[in-house]
Protein backbone atom coordinates (compact mmCIF):
# COMPACT_ATOMS: atom_id res chain seq x y z
CA UNK A 1 0.00 0.00 0.00
CA UNK A 2 1.38 3.38 -0.94
CA UNK A 3 1.46 6.38 1.37
CA UNK A 4 -1.25 8.00 -0.78
CA UNK A 5 -3.58 5.02 -0.42
CA UNK A 6 -2.87 4.88 3.31
CA UNK A 7 -3.64 8.61 3.64
CA UNK A 8 -6.98 8.27 1.89
CA UNK A 9 -7.83 5.05 3.78
CA UNK A 10 -7.07 6.61 7.18
CA UNK A 11 -8.79 9.92 6.41
CA UNK A 12 -11.97 8.52 4.93
CA UNK A 13 -12.39 5.62 7.33
CA UNK A 14 -11.97 7.82 10.42
CA UNK A 15 -14.52 10.31 9.07
CA UNK A 16 -16.90 7.48 8.18
CA UNK A 17 -16.60 5.80 11.59
CA UNK A 18 -17.03 9.11 13.42
CA UNK A 19 -20.14 9.87 11.33
CA UNK A 20 -21.61 6.45 12.16
CA UNK A 21 -20.81 7.04 15.83
CA UNK A 22 -22.65 10.37 15.72
CA UNK A 23 -25.72 8.75 14.16
CA UNK A 24 -25.76 5.97 16.76
CA UNK A 25 -25.39 8.45 19.64
CA UNK A 26 -28.17 10.62 18.23
CA UNK A 27 -30.50 7.65 17.77
CA UNK A 28 -29.95 6.29 21.27
CA UNK A 29 -30.51 9.72 22.86
CA UNK A 30 -33.67 10.31 20.83
CA UNK A 31 -34.93 6.94 22.02
CA UNK A 32 -34.03 7.77 25.63
CA UNK A 33 -35.91 11.08 25.43
CA UNK A 34 -38.92 9.40 23.82
CA UNK A 35 -39.04 6.73 26.50
CA UNK A 36 -38.66 9.20 29.35
CA UNK A 37 -41.79 11.09 28.28
CA UNK A 38 -45.07 9.98 29.86
CA UNK A 39 -47.55 8.50 27.36
CA UNK A 40 -49.70 11.18 25.75
CA UNK A 41 -53.31 11.36 26.85
CA UNK A 42 -56.14 10.52 24.49
CA UNK A 43 -59.22 12.72 23.95
CA UNK A 44 -61.24 11.13 26.78
CA UNK A 45 -58.44 11.79 29.24
CA UNK A 46 -57.29 8.17 29.62
CA UNK A 47 -53.64 7.37 29.16
CA UNK A 48 -52.76 5.43 26.02
CA UNK A 49 -51.29 2.59 28.00
CA UNK A 50 -54.50 0.60 28.17
CA UNK A 51 -55.05 1.49 31.81
CA UNK A 52 -58.49 2.50 32.94
CA UNK A 53 -59.06 6.21 33.53
CA UNK A 54 -58.39 7.32 37.06
CA UNK A 55 -61.51 7.85 39.15
CA UNK B 1 -53.61 0.14 23.17
CA UNK B 2 -50.04 1.32 23.57
CA UNK B 3 -48.82 4.45 21.85
CA UNK B 4 -46.67 4.12 18.77
CA UNK B 5 -43.19 5.61 19.18
CA UNK B 6 -43.93 8.31 16.60
CA UNK B 7 -47.06 9.34 18.54
CA UNK B 8 -45.06 9.78 21.69
CA UNK B 9 -42.24 11.62 19.93
CA UNK B 10 -41.64 14.89 21.73
CA UNK B 11 -38.24 15.76 20.31
CA UNK B 12 -38.24 18.30 17.48
CA UNK B 13 -37.94 16.54 14.11
CA UNK B 14 -34.56 16.30 12.47
CA UNK B 15 -34.01 19.29 10.18
CA UNK B 16 -34.47 18.56 6.49
CA UNK B 17 -31.55 20.76 5.43
CA UNK B 18 -29.20 18.51 7.37
CA UNK B 19 -30.13 15.54 5.19
CA UNK B 20 -29.53 17.58 2.05
CA UNK B 21 -26.14 18.74 3.34
CA UNK B 22 -25.29 15.14 4.27
CA UNK B 23 -26.13 13.89 0.79
CA UNK B 24 -24.16 16.71 -0.85
CA UNK B 25 -21.20 16.02 1.43
CA UNK B 26 -21.22 12.35 0.48
CA UNK B 27 -21.40 13.04 -3.27
CA UNK B 28 -18.75 15.78 -3.24
CA UNK B 29 -16.36 13.70 -1.11
CA UNK B 30 -16.75 10.74 -3.47
CA UNK B 31 -16.09 13.07 -6.45
CA UNK B 32 -12.97 14.48 -4.75
CA UNK B 33 -11.60 10.99 -4.12
CA UNK B 34 -12.31 9.94 -7.71
CA UNK B 35 -10.69 13.06 -9.19
CA UNK B 36 -7.83 13.00 -6.72
CA UNK B 37 -6.87 9.36 -7.10
CA UNK B 38 -7.68 8.61 -10.76
CA UNK B 39 -8.21 11.74 -12.87
CA UNK B 40 -5.63 14.39 -11.90
CA UNK B 41 -2.07 13.97 -13.19
CA UNK B 42 0.95 13.25 -10.97
CA UNK B 43 3.09 16.24 -10.03
CA UNK B 44 6.43 16.93 -11.76
CA UNK B 45 8.31 17.04 -8.45
CA UNK B 46 6.25 15.04 -5.95
CA UNK B 47 4.85 12.44 -8.33
CA UNK B 48 1.79 10.61 -7.00
CA UNK B 49 2.32 11.97 -3.49
CA UNK B 50 0.68 15.18 -4.65
CA UNK B 51 -2.65 13.35 -4.49
CA UNK B 52 -2.57 13.87 -0.73
CA UNK B 53 -2.96 17.60 -1.39
CA UNK B 54 -6.64 17.02 -2.17
CA UNK B 55 -7.18 15.61 1.31
CA UNK B 56 -4.68 17.04 3.81
CA UNK B 57 -5.14 20.83 3.29
CA UNK B 58 -8.99 20.63 3.19
CA UNK B 59 -8.96 18.63 6.44
CA UNK B 60 -6.61 21.18 8.02
CA UNK B 61 -8.83 24.03 6.73
CA UNK B 62 -11.85 22.52 8.48
CA UNK B 63 -9.96 21.84 11.72
CA UNK B 64 -8.16 25.13 12.14
CA UNK B 65 -10.35 27.75 10.57
CA UNK B 66 -13.89 26.38 10.48
CA UNK B 67 -14.15 24.24 13.59
CA UNK B 68 -12.03 26.19 16.02
CA UNK B 69 -13.03 29.51 14.42
CA UNK B 70 -16.69 28.69 14.93
CA UNK B 71 -15.97 27.51 18.48
CA UNK B 72 -14.19 30.78 19.30
CA UNK B 73 -16.92 32.89 17.72
CA UNK B 74 -19.65 30.97 19.55
CA UNK B 75 -17.76 31.32 22.81
CA UNK B 76 -17.45 35.04 22.23
CA UNK B 77 -21.21 35.29 21.62
CA UNK B 78 -21.84 33.32 24.79
CA UNK B 79 -19.65 35.58 26.88
CA UNK B 80 -21.21 38.74 25.45
CA UNK B 81 -24.22 39.50 27.64
CA UNK B 82 -26.50 40.60 24.79
CA UNK B 83 -26.20 37.31 22.91
CA UNK B 84 -25.74 34.98 25.88
CA UNK B 85 -27.58 31.74 25.23
CA UNK B 86 -26.84 28.05 25.74
CA UNK B 87 -27.24 27.72 21.96
CA UNK B 88 -23.76 29.23 21.54
CA UNK B 89 -22.29 26.97 24.21
CA UNK B 90 -23.71 23.86 22.53
CA UNK B 91 -22.56 25.03 19.12
CA UNK B 92 -19.04 25.57 20.46
CA UNK B 93 -19.01 22.12 22.08
CA UNK B 94 -20.20 20.47 18.86
CA UNK B 95 -17.67 22.38 16.81
CA UNK B 96 -14.76 21.56 19.10
CA UNK B 97 -15.45 17.82 19.10
CA UNK B 98 -15.62 17.72 15.30
CA UNK B 99 -12.55 19.96 15.15
CA UNK B 100 -10.57 17.54 17.29
CA UNK B 101 -11.33 14.67 14.89
CA UNK B 102 -10.20 16.83 11.97
CA UNK B 103 -7.06 18.01 13.80
CA UNK B 104 -6.06 14.42 14.56
CA UNK B 105 -6.61 13.61 10.88
CA UNK B 106 -4.56 16.65 9.87
CA UNK B 107 -1.66 15.26 11.88
CA UNK B 108 -2.15 11.69 10.62
CA UNK B 109 -2.38 12.59 6.92
CA UNK B 110 0.49 15.06 7.34
CA UNK B 111 2.67 12.31 8.81
CA UNK B 112 1.81 10.03 5.90
CA UNK B 113 2.91 12.80 3.57
CA UNK B 114 5.99 13.70 5.62
CA UNK B 115 7.48 10.22 5.79
CA UNK B 116 8.20 9.84 2.05
CA UNK B 117 8.87 13.58 1.53
CA UNK B 118 11.06 14.44 4.54
CA UNK B 119 12.15 10.93 5.49
CA UNK B 120 10.62 11.13 9.00
CA UNK B 121 7.16 10.53 10.43
CA UNK B 122 7.47 13.40 12.86
CA UNK B 123 9.75 16.33 13.50
CA UNK B 124 9.49 19.08 16.10
CA UNK B 125 8.86 21.61 13.37
CA UNK B 126 6.97 24.82 14.30
CA UNK B 127 3.90 23.98 12.20
CA UNK B 128 3.64 20.40 13.44
CA UNK B 129 4.33 21.25 17.07
CA UNK B 130 1.83 24.12 17.19
CA UNK B 131 -0.82 21.88 15.57
CA UNK B 132 -0.18 19.12 18.11
CA UNK B 133 -0.45 21.73 20.86
CA UNK B 134 -3.77 22.86 19.41
CA UNK B 135 -5.07 19.29 19.63
CA UNK B 136 -4.02 19.03 23.28
CA UNK B 137 -5.54 22.42 24.14
CA UNK B 138 -8.93 21.51 22.70
CA UNK B 139 -8.80 18.06 24.32
CA UNK B 140 -8.50 20.05 27.53
CA UNK B 141 -11.64 21.94 26.52
CA UNK B 142 -13.52 18.64 26.21
CA UNK B 143 -12.16 17.51 29.58
CA UNK B 144 -13.37 20.78 31.12
CA UNK B 145 -16.86 20.15 29.76
CA UNK B 146 -16.99 16.88 31.67
CA UNK B 147 -16.31 18.55 35.02
CA UNK B 148 -19.65 18.51 36.86
CA UNK B 149 -21.04 22.03 37.21
CA UNK B 150 -24.12 24.12 36.68
CA UNK B 151 -24.72 24.41 32.89
CA UNK B 152 -24.12 28.16 32.90
CA UNK B 153 -20.96 27.94 34.97
CA UNK B 154 -19.70 25.19 32.68
CA UNK B 155 -20.57 27.23 29.61
CA UNK B 156 -18.70 30.28 30.91
CA UNK B 157 -15.61 28.27 31.84
CA UNK B 158 -15.57 26.50 28.50
CA UNK B 159 -16.07 29.72 26.53
CA UNK B 160 -13.02 31.24 28.21
CA UNK B 161 -11.03 28.04 27.61
CA UNK B 162 -11.99 27.99 23.92
CA UNK B 163 -10.85 31.58 23.46
CA UNK B 164 -7.54 30.88 25.18
CA UNK B 165 -6.99 27.76 23.04
CA UNK B 166 -7.88 29.66 19.88
CA UNK B 167 -4.83 31.90 20.37
CA UNK B 168 -2.82 28.98 18.97
CA UNK B 169 -4.66 29.06 15.60
CA UNK B 170 -2.90 32.17 14.20
CA UNK B 171 0.37 30.76 15.54
CA UNK B 172 -0.23 27.59 13.50
CA UNK B 173 -1.13 29.65 10.43
CA UNK B 174 1.87 31.99 10.54
CA UNK B 175 4.35 29.41 11.87
CA UNK B 176 5.67 28.75 8.34
CA UNK B 177 6.38 32.49 7.94
CA UNK B 178 7.66 33.32 11.41
CA UNK B 179 10.04 30.36 11.69
CA UNK B 180 12.12 28.30 9.31
CA UNK B 181 10.19 25.09 8.97
CA UNK B 182 10.25 21.89 6.97
CA UNK B 183 6.58 22.36 6.22
CA UNK B 184 5.89 24.07 2.93
CA UNK B 185 4.33 27.54 2.79
CA UNK B 186 0.73 28.26 1.90
CA UNK B 187 -0.32 27.08 -1.57
CA UNK B 188 -3.64 28.89 -1.81
CA UNK B 189 -3.87 31.39 1.08
CA UNK B 190 -0.39 32.82 0.53
CA UNK B 191 0.64 36.43 1.05
CA UNK B 192 0.06 37.34 -2.64
CA UNK B 193 -3.30 35.54 -2.66
CA UNK B 194 -2.28 33.91 -5.95
CA UNK B 195 -2.64 30.12 -5.79
CA UNK B 196 0.44 28.22 -6.93
CA UNK B 197 -1.62 25.30 -8.24
CA UNK B 198 -3.35 25.15 -11.60
CA UNK B 199 -5.70 23.29 -13.91
CA UNK B 200 -7.45 20.10 -12.84
CA UNK B 201 -5.32 20.00 -9.69
CA UNK B 202 -6.70 23.40 -8.60
CA UNK B 203 -10.30 22.41 -9.31
CA UNK B 204 -9.95 19.13 -7.46
CA UNK B 205 -8.40 20.93 -4.49
CA UNK B 206 -11.26 23.43 -4.53
CA UNK B 207 -13.79 20.59 -4.63
CA UNK B 208 -11.96 19.00 -1.69
CA UNK B 209 -12.41 22.19 0.32
CA UNK B 210 -16.12 22.31 -0.54
CA UNK B 211 -16.62 18.60 0.24
CA UNK B 212 -14.91 18.68 3.61
CA UNK B 213 -16.71 21.91 4.53
CA UNK B 214 -20.04 20.17 3.83
CA UNK B 215 -18.91 17.17 5.89
CA UNK B 216 -18.09 19.56 8.73
CA UNK B 217 -21.48 21.33 8.53
CA UNK B 218 -23.30 17.99 8.59
CA UNK B 219 -21.26 16.67 11.52
CA UNK B 220 -21.74 19.85 13.57
CA UNK B 221 -25.49 19.73 12.83
CA UNK B 222 -25.78 16.17 14.11
CA UNK B 223 -23.43 16.79 17.04
CA UNK B 224 -25.41 19.89 18.06
CA UNK B 225 -28.58 17.81 18.24
CA UNK B 226 -26.76 15.26 20.38
CA UNK B 227 -25.76 18.06 22.74
CA UNK B 228 -29.39 19.26 23.03
CA UNK B 229 -30.68 15.72 23.65
CA UNK B 230 -27.91 14.97 26.17
CA UNK B 231 -28.72 18.15 28.12
CA UNK B 232 -32.37 17.17 28.15
CA UNK B 233 -31.84 13.59 29.31
CA UNK B 234 -29.28 14.83 31.84
CA UNK B 235 -31.79 17.28 33.32
CA UNK B 236 -34.48 14.60 33.46
CA UNK B 237 -32.11 12.14 35.12
CA UNK B 238 -31.24 14.80 37.69
CA UNK B 239 -34.91 15.44 38.45
CA UNK B 240 -35.61 11.72 38.90
CA UNK B 241 -32.51 11.32 41.04
CA UNK B 242 -33.48 14.27 43.26
CA UNK B 243 -37.02 12.93 43.63
CA UNK B 244 -35.61 9.55 44.64
CA UNK B 245 -33.38 11.19 47.22
CA UNK B 246 -36.37 13.08 48.66
CA UNK B 247 -38.35 9.86 48.79
CA UNK B 248 -35.49 8.09 50.55
CA UNK B 249 -35.32 10.98 53.02
CA UNK B 250 -39.02 10.61 53.79
CA UNK B 251 -38.60 6.86 54.34
CA UNK B 252 -35.56 7.36 56.59
CA UNK B 253 -37.42 9.91 58.70
CA UNK B 254 -40.39 7.59 59.03
CA UNK B 255 -38.08 4.71 60.05
CA UNK B 256 -36.13 6.79 62.59
CA UNK B 257 -39.12 8.36 64.31
CA UNK B 258 -41.31 5.33 64.60
CA UNK B 259 -44.73 5.12 63.09
CA UNK B 260 -46.34 8.21 61.61
CA UNK B 261 -48.96 8.07 64.33
CA UNK B 262 -46.43 8.51 67.17
CA UNK B 263 -44.28 11.13 65.48
CA UNK B 264 -44.58 14.60 67.09
CA UNK B 265 -46.99 13.12 69.50
CA UNK B 266 -49.34 12.40 66.67
CA UNK B 267 -50.01 16.10 66.25
CA UNK B 268 -48.98 16.26 62.61
CA UNK B 269 -50.29 14.01 59.92
CA UNK B 270 -47.46 13.00 57.62
CA UNK B 271 -47.90 12.53 53.91
CA UNK B 272 -46.99 9.07 52.68
CA UNK B 273 -43.60 8.64 51.01
CA UNK B 274 -43.79 9.78 47.39
CA UNK B 275 -43.56 6.97 44.93
CA UNK B 276 -41.19 7.86 42.14
CA UNK B 277 -40.34 6.20 38.92
CA UNK B 278 -42.13 3.71 36.78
Amino acid sequence: MSYVDAGYAVGLSVLFLYAIGLLVRRRSLERAVDLSMPPSESADGSAETGAAPAP
Amino acid sequence: MSARPEDRRVVAPRPRWLRIVGALALVSTAATVWLGLWVTPPDQVQGNLVRLVYLHPPIAWVALYLAFGLAALSSLFYLWRRTRSLFWDRLAAASVEVGIVFTALTLATGMLWGRPTWGVWWTWDARLTSTALLLVLFLGYLALRRVPADPEVRARRCAVAALIAFVDVPIVHFSVIWWQTLHQGATVLNSNLSPTIHGSMAWTLLLGFVALTLVFVWMVGVRYRIEVLADRTGAERLEVSLAERWAEGDLDMAGASGSPATRNGGAVSLRPPTRVGP
